[in-house]
């Protein structure tokens, strides 16, 4: 008896659909899977074997032959438990084969026939979904996320009975799951950050341009503070974004017992021990990393100098492109990689420079620890600012009238809204990413700021790459300021937030 | 010079003899080949049997040429050249290596030494100083180490002087390493100094003992930022036994960096109250009244909220922040107003977002 059934492997946060085909025949008894199989998927075997066993089905003593096709991909992950078993119980005639046609499966088996939990639901749901199917039969406790799909039913099933009371009876009682407790992490709002204004100034910047920053500044003066408040700035995510950013947490197995989509922000901060594959993403076939975790929020990178140099430089592609590609001997895996890059460390060793009351770093090792950055990391952050310790008076102010996040996130929006407006129809989306070559027409200064910047580039010893630096941050803030036209003023506060200055990695006299 | 040079290299005898016996015998070339017994009459036996043992001890001719050609010079107390004031001191060296042009024997030098971990108010007073100096045609001599010293290099060479850098190693090793650019610049435009052969590593014992070079070339002795016991109160000490003229710039009295200065003072050391005044009084009344003048011209009309904005700076770096809270201004308007102050040469970024005084 021939059967079988659709399920889906998953390649990256993409989804490609299988088919599982079981065959039980006369001959010598054997149970043999064959089709570019991981380890986990061989050992599928035990425990569909002991499953069926455990609720009631006895396999025959027959020859029975499972394939996976396409032959071509690797097969990898738990949630093959649930298609073998189904087919082998419609190879066996205990189900009725009709339905199989539209329907997926997907979950892990235990030895006792219950069906488990796995990961990347949401991408082969929707990968069904896109191949004509209508139902897909799924473990219990990714119910929600299943049924995020739009126009897909959702059976979810505790056990091997139960999927089989459905198939064959068409019986589902969807259960009442006990609505559960919205988790609410503690959320950070820039109206708990007192003083600070340039700081709050710049935050605004940064992501009114989609900006990269970098913070310096002493141990203990609210960097760290200032980055977990910048989410609650940022314009909230259209339902496509949540959709994307869904299947990356569904992916790694992130994406929790939550009900709807993904939609908050997302702020990674990976500590500085990460290895490369972490924060890009890796493995034989390879899972998201931090940086498309941080896809369409922040990611955070705590003492920016203490991370390895070569897990630093990784980041530059990712920066340009806003995605990441991995190559592999299975395949070539995209990861969407779009975030705002906020990093933060200290001016020296100890972290106090230049108080000299404080910091006893010569100004050789106080060169050396800004020289652990990478100079090519360093040229794409448009802002860096400088935060320093509150006084005592601002800081026990208590809650001042300080401004809140979504007061800020009003203008950001408005200002996000400027920029879809002025680049309507090309590939630019934020000021941040306008290419050089197309500074002149996005960011024309009259003659009165041109001679300004002049005068900047001699003095600051501008090059032309921090130049066009300033000229897009000045773009950012005339926005912010609604102006069309880039005034002197713009260009002025603009090259406060220019990155850290050249003295630290060439020799001067 | 062969034989000068084998002189300055002999171990085991005093600056004092080795000058005692080019004097006594007339030459190096006449202490190398004069009996054991004439070298024991002037510097003792013992120091004499030293001396004659270091005759044979290495192949003379062999060394003379690879120093000659490693494009080092020397001068020795025999030479004219050999700094004037220099000859007079205790133990003044009897050879100096040379990299560069000495100054002219006339040329009126003053020592400017500090800290190496300065605060750019000593930085800035250091350059002024030493620049103000240059304008007026006085050479700086300096240790060309990090911070005061290097500072005053600067100053120097930037209003224009020749300027005598003194090393702890040899002239060819560039310490600290991050001075290798005005090491250059140095040697282009003054000289490069030391009494220990090229090729000697900086040793921190070396240090006090080039002090007293520093100081002895020199006429008068600045001491700009100095700890108390520091190196610089070292130099300004060997300076008074020497019997130069001390100066020192005073400073907070809170400020660690500034304690030996203002000691110095109490001590008796005559304060630098302002940099006019200071070269007005070296160079006389009509020099004062100069720079009373220059000053005058040299001032620009600061618009009210400029005037406002640059009075909350100094030159202890100071964030945009804390000028905000301040002024009370807007933050905004304050990045502008301290832009244009910088445009102006009024104020300078001292690190990312913190500026001090430019004048």
């Amino acid at each position: 008896m021939y059967s079988l059934v659709h399920t889906a492997a998953l390649c990256g946060i993409d989804s490609r659909m299988v088919s599982v085909e079981a065959d039980i025949s006369d001959g010598m008894p054997l149970f043999e899977m064959v089709g570019f199989l991981a380890a986990e998927v061989k050992e599928a075997k035990e425990r569909v074997r002991t499953a069926l066993k455990n609720s009631g089905y006895h396999l025959p003593i027959k020859r029975i032959t499972l394939n996976f096709s396409p032959a071509n991909i690797r097969k990898s992950g738990a949630a093959f438990d649930l298609p073998v078993a189904v087919a082998l119980l419609a190879a066996m005639g205990v189900v009725k084969k009709d339905d199989l046609a539209h329907i997926l499966l997907a979950g892990e088996v235990t030895l006792d026939g219950k069906v488990a939990a796995v990961d990347g639901i949401l991408p082969m749901v929707m990968a069904a979904r896109e191949n004509g199917m209508d139902t897909c039969i799924v473990p219990e406790d990714n119910h929600e996320e299943a049924a995020l799909v739009p126009g897909m039913r959702v059976v979810a099933v505790g056990d091997l009975s139960e999927a089989e009371a459905f198939l064959n009876r068409g019986e589902y009682r969807e259960k009442s799951r006990a609505p559960k407790e919205k988790k609410q992490g503690k959320t950070y709002d820039f109206s708990m950050l007192n003083g600070q204004k340039l700081l709050r100034r710049s935050c605004e910047v940064a992501i009114s341009g989609m900006h990269n920053m970098l913070l310096v500044g002493p141990p203990g003066a609210g960097k760290t503070m200032a980055a977990k408040c910048i989410p609650s700035i940022l314009p909230p995510m259209t339902e496509e974004e949540q959709l994307e950013l869904s299947k990356i947490y569904s992916a790694c197995g992130m994406f929790g017992e939550r009900e709807g989509l993904m939609e908050s922000r997302p702020f990674r901060s990976p500590h500085h021990t990460v290895s490369e594959q972490g924060l890009t993403g890796g493995g034989a076939v390879p899972r998201p990393g931090e940086i498309s975790l941080a896809h369409g929020g922040i990611l955070f990178l705590d003492e920016l100098t203490e991370f390895r140099k070569s897990t630093l430089e990784i980041l530059r592609q990712p920066l340009e492109e806003k995605k990441i590609r991995i190559s592999r001997a299975s395949g070539v895996y995209c990861f969407p990689a779009d975030f705002v890059l906020v990093a933060a460390m200290n001016p020296c060793d100890c972290g106090y420079y230049p108080d000299l009351e404080k910091c006893r770093c010569t100004m050789a090792s106080v060169r050396r620890h800004v020289q652990k950055l990478s100079r090519p990391l360093v040229d794409r952050i448009d802002i860096c600012t400088r935060v320093d310790a509150l006084p005592y008076r601002e800081l026990s102010g208590g809650r001042q009238e300080n401004e809140t996040s979504a007061q800020i996130r009003e203008r950001v929006v408005r200002v996000h809204a400027i920029q879809r407006e002025r680049f309507a129809g090309t590939q630019i989306r934020f000021n941040s990413a306008i290419p050089a070559d197309v500074l002149p027409i996005f960011c024309a200064l009259g003659s009165r700021e041109s001679a300004y910047m002049e005068s900047l580039y001699e003095r600051m010893e501008l090059t032309a790459r921090s130049y066009h630096k300033i000229l897009r941050v000045a773009r950012t803030i005339a926005d912010m300021d609604g102006q069309e036209r880039i005034a002197v003023r713009h260009l002025q506060e603009a090259s406060c937030y220019r990155s850290l200055g050249r003295e630290y990695w060439e020799e001067c006299l | 010079m062969k034989y000068r040079y084998w002189l300055m290299n002999v171990k085991g005898i005093s600056e004092t003899d080795k000058r005692a016996l080019s004097e006594r015998l007339g030459g190096a070339r006449e202490v190398f080949f004069a009996a054991e017994q004439r070298i024991g009459q002037i510097i003792g036996a013992k120091k004499a049997g030293e001396v004659v043992r270091q005759r044979g001890a290495w192949e003379l001719d062999g060394a003379y040429r690879r120093f000659a050609e490693a494009g080092v010079t020397m001068v020795t107390q025999e030479d004219r050249s050999y700094p004037l004031l220099l000859r007079r001191i205790h133990q003044a060296p009897y050879g100096l290596y040379v990299s560069g042009t000495l100054p002219p024997e006339d040329a009126d030098l003053t020592a400017i030494v500090g800290a190496r971990r300065c605060s750019p108010y000593g930085r800035q007073m250091a350059e002024e100083l030493a620049g103000a100096l240059a304008g007026r045609g006085f050479s700086v001599v300096s240790g060309m180490a990090r911070g005061i010293d290097g500072a005053a290099h600067r100053g120097c060479l930037a209003g224009g002087a020749l300027t005598v850098a003194v090393l702890g190693c040899g002239v060819d090793v560039c310490y600290p390493k991050e001075h290798e650019k005005l090491c250059r610049v140095i040697r282009n435009n003054g000289c490069i100094l030391s009494e220990f052969p090229p090729g000697t590593p900086p040793l921190a014992y070396h240090f006090p003992q080039r002090n007293r070079i520093i100081s002895g070339m020199a006429s008068r002795v600045i001491v700009v930022e100095a700890q108390e016991k520091s190196g610089s109160l070292i130099t300004a000490e060997l300076a008074l036994e020497q019997g130069r003229d001390v100066y020192a710039v005073p400073g907070r009295v809170t400020d660690p960096l500034s304690a030996g200065c203002n000691r110095l003072i109490w001590q008796g050391a005559e304060p630098i109250l302002s940099v006019e005044e200071f070269i007005g009084g070296l160079c006389g009344d009509r020099g004062k009244n100069a720079a009373k003048e220059a000053a005058k011209q040299e001032k620009i009309f600061l618009e009210k909220e400029e005037t406002l904005v640059y009075s909350c700076f100094d030159l202890y770096p100071k964030s945009v922040d804390s000028v905000c809270e301040e002024t009370g201004m807007d933050l905004l308007r304050l990045l502008s107003v301290i832009m244009d102050l910088c445009d102006k040469g009024f104020l300078r970024e001292y690190v990312k977002n913190q500026y001090v005084r430019c004048r």
